[in-house]
């Protein structure tokens, strides 16, 4: 531990007088005063190389009257996280962007703006993010005063996209229906005849006001909405909100549980990935690909469905274990089934990689520089094909990965290609984890009786690697084991501003390309 | 060349290989399958996400894998709501999607049928009551056929459809 040492010193020595006000394994939190929070965040983001992993509010009535702002860093794999909070007491609503200095914060302080009305000076874009324009002036819906089932007004007012003006310059606006079966959303091209000079991303469609469900919720009966966060990721986002919840409630899974937790994130993994190796290929008019993938993908799916009774693996996570149990036979017909499905896959492979005309699409298309992708703190498959090596799999192992260890496949070129990389790899290395599982799994319980009631103001975060990246949940208990504040992060959240530098200089029928590799989620970003 | 064809060939024919779907509780009504009589059998659906989970969706996109492979009973998926004979509706409507649904539903022209998907198509579901959400499918356009389930199977969606497509002689 040598290396915590070190951190928690650098930070001592930089700051001297700053004291950790809470330190367990892997997390340093410290309270500070609001005003040194821009220098401190450059330096954990500078000098440290730490990445903005999330940044959130909380509203704090009725047990105190303040706000709270939470900034979480995280380094490199064998350091622990850094949290840092400051207060703004009363009727203060002023708190320095650290935008200027960390750019990864842009979305964030926006969304900070727009739910509770605190307004981060020296932003430099302060337009609206999660409240589009029609919502009445002051509407702050994450602020403890405002009613969770209040009806919202309508109000006149257009959102200002930025444009570039200049002879032969274009807008192109696409959404927020689109042509195919997909998410609402809207894109703003400025084109100059093919290639693309910017591209403005308008998202917030489909905002539920799920954080606000949440705290109607209780500790126990909120998994159900952690589930429709984002459909595709039942697991990872049900598995991180439980874990927060056994914090919480001093609860340990028993370990057969956490193997089957594995078990049901790398399924979720693999019928994910292969969706998109086939999409993508769709993508290029390969169709062939896209009918072998999504006819793995489905027999998958039904697997899910024996399993587990949902094809999304709906009800099977609980808080303390898993609800069902997976038999021995069970366990070797997913494995013959994966058997049969990779040496399926690896068939595929060579045929897709024989294709020239599908590589010259995917190569140098879509390209997100690491720069690019670390300055905007870019997380899981997209971060990993730009060479930002991070998994929480390994960097925090949750469930049955401390025993499992995960093999990680790290490309550097940025480009579709690496993106479609990173997944092919994913496939194979999730079928082997599962192998492993099987394996290894010990006899045992699957949901342990619990019994531990929470003080009021506790609060837990957790991290997830689910199929698209790093899912992060930040939840605090409120009177009689309610919900005061949870706090969601899907990694699509800090994936999408990313694609807005992807696809400078590509032409737009390339778009669709590299969206889809990058699949990011509408309904998990917009919340 | 040749490794394709050996590919499909080795995989030969999977359309239709899935469990199949009980009958759905509610058969259309009558007035349902008149409107549906001009489009003979095939209808092109426009698929319109207005706050779903996403799950819905992954299950129309299913709907067109070779298992399922829609296209044989002549449903196609359109591009636009303009060619469209029917709109699926998936998630609560939010407040942000709201006027987006409307237009929808004014440019997809008559006659036209409105499919509520999911759960939270018919009541919400799980968002229900929430500030940022407005309500159910039917508070803002008349819906004829609902299909229930968080989200339902393909093969339910199919067959609801396939209700929805027999002329009303054969009943």
């Amino acid at each position: 531990m040598t290396n915590q040492l070190s951190l928690q010193q650098r930070i001592q020595m930089a700051f001297p007088g700053l004291a950790a006000a809470y330190s367990v394994d892997g997390l340093l939190h410290y309270r500070v005063e609001k005003s040194r929070i821009p220098e401190l965040t450059q330096f954990l983001h500078e000098k440290a190389r730490g990445r903005l992993a999330l940044l959130f509010a909380v509203d704090c009535r009725p047990l105190a009257e303040k706000y709270e702002i939470q900034y979480l860093f995280a380094f490199a794999s064998d350091h622990p996280w850094v949290l840092l909070t400051i207060e703004l007491a009363g009727q203060d609503r002023l708190f320095t962007s650290i935008t200027p200095s960390v750019h990864a914060a842009q979305w964030y302080e926006r969304e900070i703006r727009d739910l509770y009305g605190l307004i981060p000076q020296g932003h430099p874009d302060l337009r609206r993010l999660v409240r589009h324009e029609h919502w009445p002036k002051g509407t702050h819906p994450l602020q403890k005063a405002f009613p969770w089932n209040k009806t919202i007004g309508r109000q006149q007012a257009d959102y200002r996209f930025r444009h570039i003006e200049g002879e032969g310059v274009f807008e192109v606006p696409v959404g927020p229906i689109h042509a195919g079966i997909i998410e609402p959303g809207h894109f703003r091209f400025s084109v100059a005849g093919e290639p693309i000079m910017q591209l403005e991303v308008r998202h917030f469609w489909k905002h539920r006001g799920i954080e606000k469900l949440f705290e109607q919720q209780t500790l126990s009966t909120a998994i159900a909405l952690a589930e429709r966060v984002s459909g595709d990721t039942t697991i990872g986002h049900s598995l991180a909100y439980c874990q927060a919840a056994e914090t919480l409630l001093h609860i340990d899974v028993p370990r057969r549980a956490r193997y089957l937790r594995s078990l049901f994130l790398e399924l979720e993994r693999l019928h994910n990935h292969l969706g998109d190796v086939g999409a993508i290929c769709n993508d290029t008019a390969y169709a062939l690909a896209h009918a072998h993938c999504s006819r793995m993908k489905e027999l998958l799916l039904q697997l899910n469905d024996r399993l587990t009774g949902s094809r999304f693996l709906r009800g099977a996570m609980a808080i303390g274990g898993v609800t069902k149990d997976v038999s021995a036979i069970e366990l070797s017909e997913i494995v013959a089934l994966l058997d049969g499905i990779e040496k399926d896959f690896a068939e595929l492979e060579s045929i897709i990689f024989a294709n020239a005309s599908l590589t010259d699409r995917l190569e140098t298309t879509g390209v997100l520089t690491e720069r690019t992708g670390w300055d905007h703190g870019v997380v899981g498959v997209v971060g990993r094909a730009s060479g930002i090596d991070q998994d929480v799999r390994r960097d925090r192992p949750f469930a049955a990965y401390d025993e499992v260890p995960v093999n990680i496949s790290l490309y550097r070129y940025g480009d579709v290609r690496a993106r479609l990389r990173v997944r092919m790899d994913e496939i194979h290395e999730s079928i082997r984890l599962i192998r492993e599982i099987r394996a290894n799994i010990p006899q045992g319980p699957v949901a342990p009786a619990a019994a531990h009631r929470p003080q009021p103001g506790q609060w837990a975060l957790s991290a997830v690697e689910g199929w698209r990246g790093e899912i992060l949940y930040f939840v605090m208990t409120g009177e009689q084991g309610s919900i005061h504040r949870c706090k969601v992060r899907d990694p699509s959240f800090v994936n999408w501003p990313a694609i807005q530098w992807a696809v400078v200089g590509n032409i737009l029928p390339d778009f669709p390309l590299i969206n889809k590799s990058f699949n990011l989620s509408y309904a998990g970003n917009d919340l | 060349m040749f490794r394709i064809l050996k590919k499909s060939l080795k995989t030969g024919i999977v359309t239709g290989q899935h469990p199949h779907a009980d009958q759905p509780a509610e058969s259309p009504s009558q007035a349902v399958c008149e409107k549906a009589m001009p489009f003979r059998q095939s209808l092109t659906i426009r698929e319109v996400d207005t706050g779903s989970c996403n799950a819905c969706e992954m299950e129309m996109n299913a709907l067109a894998n070779p298992i399922y492979d829609i296209e044989r009973f002549g449903v196609h998926i359109a591009a636009s709501p303009r060619h469209a004979d029917a709109l699926v509706v998936t998630g609560p409507v939010t407040v942000n999607m709201e006027r987006a649904l409307k237009d929808v539903h004014k440019q997809t022209p008559d006659p036209k049928l409105v499919i509520a998907l999911g759960d939270c198509a018919i009541n919400c579901g799980v968002f229900k009551g929430s500030y940022a959400v407005t309500g159910p499918v039917d508070r803002h356009i008349p819906v004829d056929v609902r299909i229930p389930g968080c989200p339902p199977r393909p093969a339910e969606i199919l067959k609801a459809l396939e209700e929805i497509r027999r002329p009303a002689s054969w009943k």
